[in-house]
């Protein structure tokens, strides 16, 4: 090999690509289909040639037509949640009584007749352990039931015909069709839908889904959510309309934060992201039946298990900062009691306090330790009697004593709005992050998807909170 | 917390919240602006005086000082400041009051020329900004790119010879192709010829142009051609425009026999039940999006019809060699067509 | 034509059913590489599936599930390593994707390509089957989904087809099981040597640059001589492709 003629060849096809000019390419294309279409004009016979497939055309005349394309739409996503919501209720509660309830007094005990020392197993049981079994037990139900179902609608062959509807709505704020999914893939588990947004194979389009997916309400937030608008948005109405009044309340947010990401979408295409490359295109399969048992095992395997397990291993070391921040006093107030304190000034601008945003800022591994953890710190700094000791996250069983004790921290009805707003509009979950981070191969998208989110929450709880002081 | 006052704390906010828009927003921002005034250094006003008497000279202009302040926008003192030293480094020199580039200072002007016109052309096949950008965006590039970046940058684009408007680009040793071609007026009628150049200066002409659906590499077929307008058929469409306003065009003409095909119409006009066969694609489709579509199959001969129409009006999807493939009103409009 | 194609019965016979053992991931130690490529949703997974026992996802939607998955079977005590490529359009673009299943069939040399294609829509895929025939002349045509083609009425010569391409093409679904013997007995008998192929060339290629290439592959192949890809190095060349450019330049190609 002569490194000069390597040169040369270079050189040549430098001067021939400009004699050529610019159609090559489509030369190219156009030869290469020319002979596939003359290969096929003697190999394939068909007597439907270019007509699509009966069945098939007849159920996209109906999924996308104009009377029952989005009824069909909302109700299968509608459908979807409900399944999940409510179905993971049980197996919730079942782990929740395996593995907090039974399990983590057994370790308490083991660990008290080996005469462990109290910091070892308060660090180890009460910190470790229990933040990874309450992941576990609030997260797995829902997912497992949902990433099944969703990847059923995928195997079908509906979701692109979904894509497809509502693409001229994303198109306006700039985003790709296929962003409908990974959005709704995003109600399941925002992680998911970061890694979801590969169909979307328009860098444009992709990072923008990327960055928006957090604005969906994830499986995290939803009984945060459900939890807090019962007990307080359910209680300024009368007895009799509460459940509608808190359900109203919850999918008020839900619509909130779809507002979010077309307007954010909007946004980043128009600023930062205008730059970057846009291409459509949306391919719409023929439908296939389902392998049932398959899929729900392939998806149980990819997507539930991969997304469970990173947030294992984030909640692990989340649990153990909880503990220890409950427990290590400096001068003779806890870091948390320290931590809350400086916090609350700025809580307090927010419609907030300081026991909130120390909780999200610990929890960020997981939005479902906030609640326990919110729990845990109030108990805290109010020195309320109830809890189960300094950074022992805990639940408690009726909706009541949990509003008392909220209230005892000074909860208000704007504490309690602020709080669901914040709940929406705050960074991603360490897992999503590493996930960003993992799709986009990219710091800079990183950082600005995982900020992001919280100025917008600053913003909004800031000027609710200073409206509602001016009206009330 | 002895002030707060939830007015006070709002009035603060939108204060800075209005601060913020007025530095930052894009473009128009104080302290973009005030970036560029102050932040352009020496160099770059040094490099664009080379560059306007670059072009200056090539358009057979003479040029003096106060135009010379007058084109480039800049402080007076700073262009004085920096021809004073460009004489003592022998880039120009004065012929009575005539600015002149001296040999290296034509070759310096040669490499900005070239960096500038790579990064359109760098813009135009690999980003997604569109063509009003272009630009603006490689006049402040062209400072910054050093040699090694501009010539990583010409290999990364396969050594281009014309930018996105036709101008060619300088080549690393100064050599400057040759715009291919003769002015649009100067085709008889029914000669066919390929968009080769479409001149940027006067600027009221261009944006004409550029309203138009006329695309560089598009093939036009002249069908009137007098001293009150020049009428010309591209890509199925009709243009009649001002000879000299149709000057700015240049247009190599075409010996072989090509075929112009008469009634083409776009896909985006294609209604259900309705089958056509594909033309090819408009030049105004190009880098990525348009070896997609290629690569989907929407090349030359290919049979198309409507699949499905969309309940909100887009996209919509098209049977294209055995499959459906949806594609928005704007990229279907770029796609040419003939109805069976 | 030094092409046997063998009718699927003919086949049947030859495979030994014995002699084949999925192997999942475990994968060391193998003799042959054999990479998956073709089209998004021709069911590439499925039949990596079929020929490994693994469980890769398989989705009904054109669009990467995984980007790259690996996986083994043994078959007559030979270890076959299997690849399954990110699904394309095509290979003359830059895309991620585009760029990984390119990279695999050109420098990561497989002993044999299988091109899995949908059967109800062979043209569209004979463009992304054209251009891997350009690259490598070790591959087989898998045509798949033959349940929904005979369901569609569409039937396929494959005789013709085999013919045409010069590359054996053999009838699978994948999702059923059906054809996968003939597969696999034609991967081997590929990768022993025992079927030679003498791929299609892209024809209809206009003059002006029929003939830039034929100056360029004449250079490329005074320099490189017996390499079986020279034509498709000068299609890239031509595009400007720099990583090819620079493959050239490090002597990866051959
Ligand atoms: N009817 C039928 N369906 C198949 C066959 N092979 C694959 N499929 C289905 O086609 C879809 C796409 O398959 P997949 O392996 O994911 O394709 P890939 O994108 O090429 O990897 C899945 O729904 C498969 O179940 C087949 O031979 N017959
Ligand atoms: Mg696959």
């Amino acid at each position: 090999m002569n490194k000069k003629n390597i040169d040369s060849i270079i050189e040549l096809s430098n001067e021939l690509r400009w004699q050529i000019g610019d159609d090559f390419h489509d030369n190219l294309t156009e030869s290469i289909y020319a002979d596939a279409s003359e290969i096929v004009k003697d190999t394939v016979q068909s007597d439907t040639s270019n007509k699509r497939f009966r069945l098939d055309a007849k159920i996209d005349k109906i999924v996308t037509s104009k009377a029952f394309g989005f009824p069909i739409m909302f109700l299968v996503l509608g459908v979807v949640l409900w399944i999940t919501i409510v179905g993971a209720n049980y197996p919730s509660s079942l782990l929740a009584n395996v593995l907090l309830d039974t399990i983590h007094p057994a370790l308490k005990n083991g660990a008290a007749s080996i005469n462990m020392p109290w910091w070892l197993s308060g660090f180890l049981i009460d910190g470790v352990y229990l933040a990874v079994a309450w992941v576990v037990a609030v997260m797995l139900p829902p997912m497992a039931i949902f990433f099944p179902m969703f990847t059923l609608l995928e195997d079908f062959g509906y979701l692109p015909r979904v894509a497809f509807n509502l693409d001229a709505l994303f198109k306006k704020s700039g985003a790709h069709g296929k962003q409908a999914l990974t959005m709704s893939m995003g109600f399941g588990c925002n992680a998911a839908g970061v890694v979801a947004t590969r169909i979307i194979d328009s860098p444009r389009e992709r990072l923008i889904a990327i960055i928006t997916n957090n604005f969906s309400l994830c499986n995290g937030r939803w009984p945060t959510q459900i939890l807090i608008a019962t007990i307080f948005i359910g209680a300024i109405v009368p007895e009799s309309l509460s459940s509608v009044a808190s359900l109203l309340a919850v999918i008020g947010i839900a619509v909130l934060g779809m507002a979010f990401m077309f307007t954010v979408s909007w946004a980043l295409s128009k600023t930062v992201l205008k730059g970057e490359v846009s291409t459509f295109n949306l391919e719409l399969p023929p439908y296939r039946p389902p392998r049932f048992w398959k899929t729900i095992y392939t998806s149980l395997i990819d997507r539930t298990l991969i997304v469970l397990w990173r947030a294992v291993v984030f909640a692990a070391p989340a649990g153990a900062v909880i503990w220890l921040i409950s427990n290590i006093y400096i001068g003779n107030e806890t870091i948390a009691a320290w931590a809350i304190d400086s916090m609350d000034g700025f809580g307090f601008l927010l419609g907030l306090n300081g026991v909130i945003l120390l909780a999200y800022i610990v929890a960020i591994p997981a939005n479902e330790i906030v609640i326990p953890t919110i729990l845990m710190l109030t108990v805290l700094v109010t020195g309320t009697s109830g809890g189960a000791g300094a950074g022992v996250m805990f639940e408690l069983d009726s909706m009541n004593a949990t509003g008392d004790l909220l209230r005892a921290g000074g909860w208000t009805l704007l504490t309690a709005i602020n709080l669901m707003l914040f709940s929406l509009l705050h960074n991603p979950c360490s897992t999503t992050i590493y996930t960003i981070y993992k799709e986009t191969k990219s710091l800079k998208w990183t950082v600005f998807a995982s900020i992001m989110p919280v100025i917008l929450g600053f913003v909004v709880t800031f000027l609710v909170a200073q409206i509602w002081r001016l009206i009330f | 917390m002895t002030t707060y006052n939830p007015i006070s704390a709002l009035i603060l906010f939108f204060v800075i919240a209005v601060l913020l828009f007025v530095l930052f927003r894009p473009i128009k921002g104080w302290f973009w602006i005030l970036k560029k005034n102050f932040g352009s250094n020496e160099k770059t006003i040094i490099e664009d005086i080379l560059k306007q008497l670059y072009h200056f000279e090539n358009s057979g202009n003479k040029v003096d000082m106060k135009t010379l302040v007058q084109v480039l926008g800049f402080n007076h003192t700073r262009v004085v400041d920096a021809i004073k030293k460009m004489t003592i480094n022998d880039l120009i020199y004065f012929e009575s009051d005539i600015l002149k580039l001296t040999d290296t200072g034509r070759e310096y002007a040669l490499r900005i020329v070239r960096v500038h016109r790579l990064w359109e052309r760098y813009l135009a096949d690999k980003t997604g900004f569109s063509r009003s950008e272009w630009h603006d965006r490689a006049e402040s590039m062209e400072h910054v790119l050093t040699h090694d970046e501009a010539e990583q940058l010409s290999v990364r684009l396969g050594n281009p010879k014309f930018d996105p408007h036709g101008d060619p680009i300088p080549t690393k040793t100064g050599k400057v192709a040759q715009v291919n071609g003769v002015e649009l007026p100067l085709l008889p009628v029914n000669s066919i010829g390929r968009i080769t150049h479409i001149e940027d200066e006067p600027e009221v002409i261009y944006k004409q142009i550029i309203a138009e659906k006329i695309h560089i590499g598009s093939l036009v077929r002249v069908v009137e051609n007098n001293a009150t307008r020049i009428v010309f058929l591209s890509e199925g469409e009709e243009f009649k425009l001002a000879p000299i306003v149709a000057a700015n065009l240049t247009v190599a003409p075409i010996e072989n026999e090509v075929v112009v095909e008469d009634n083409i119409a776009r896909l985006s006009s294609l209604d259900e039940h309705e089958t056509a066969k594909i033309i090819g694609i408009s030049k105004e489709s190009r880098g990525e999006s348009r070896r997609r579509l290629l690569d989907l199959g929407f090349v030359k001969g290919a049979n198309i019809s409507i699949d499905l129409m969309n309940p909100l009006g887009e996209p919509h999807a098209y049977l294209i060699k055995g499959t459906s493939i949806a594609l928005r009103k704007d990229q279907a409009a770029k796609i040419l067509i003939k109805r069976d | 034509m030094e092409t046997k194609i063998k009718s699927a019965c003919e086949t049947c016979a030859h495979f030994n059913a014995e002699g084949l053992k999925k192997l999942g991931i475990h994968t060391d130690d193998f003799d042959f590489v054999v990479a998956l490529a073709g089209n998004p949703n021709t069911g590439k997974s499925t039949v990596f599936n079929a020929l490994t026992g693994l469980r890769q996802h398989t989705g009904n939607w054109p669009g990467k599930t995984v980007t790259r998955a690996e996986g083994g079977f043994e078959y007559n005590t030979q270890k076959f390593k299997l690849v399954d490529l990110p699904g394309t359009y095509s290979l003359l673009s830059t895309s991620e994707d585009e760029e990984a299943a390119r990279d695999f069939i050109l420098f990561g040399k497989p002993n044999v390509t299988v091109i899995v294609a949908d059967a109800n829509r062979l043209e569209r895929n004979l463009n992304l089957v054209l251009q891997i025939l350009e690259i490598t002349d070790k591959a087989v045509l898998c045509l798949n989904l033959m349940d929904e083609a005979k369901r569609n009425h569409i039937s396929i010569d494959e005789r013709t087809l085999a013919r045409d391409l010069g590359i054996p093409v053999v009838p699978t679904s994948a999702r059923f099981n059906k054809g996968i013997p003939e597969l696999i007995q034609t991967i081997s008998d590929i990768a022993n040597g025992t079927i030679v192929c003498k791929p299609h060339r892209i024809k209809s290629v206009p003059d002006n640059i029929d003939r830039a290439v034929k100056k360029l592959t004449t250079e490329i192949e005074k320099e490189f001589p017996g390499i079986p890809n020279s034509r498709w190095i000068a299609f890239r060349l031509l595009e400007g492709d720099t990583q090819i450019i620079n493959a050239l330049k490090s002597g990866e190609l051959v």
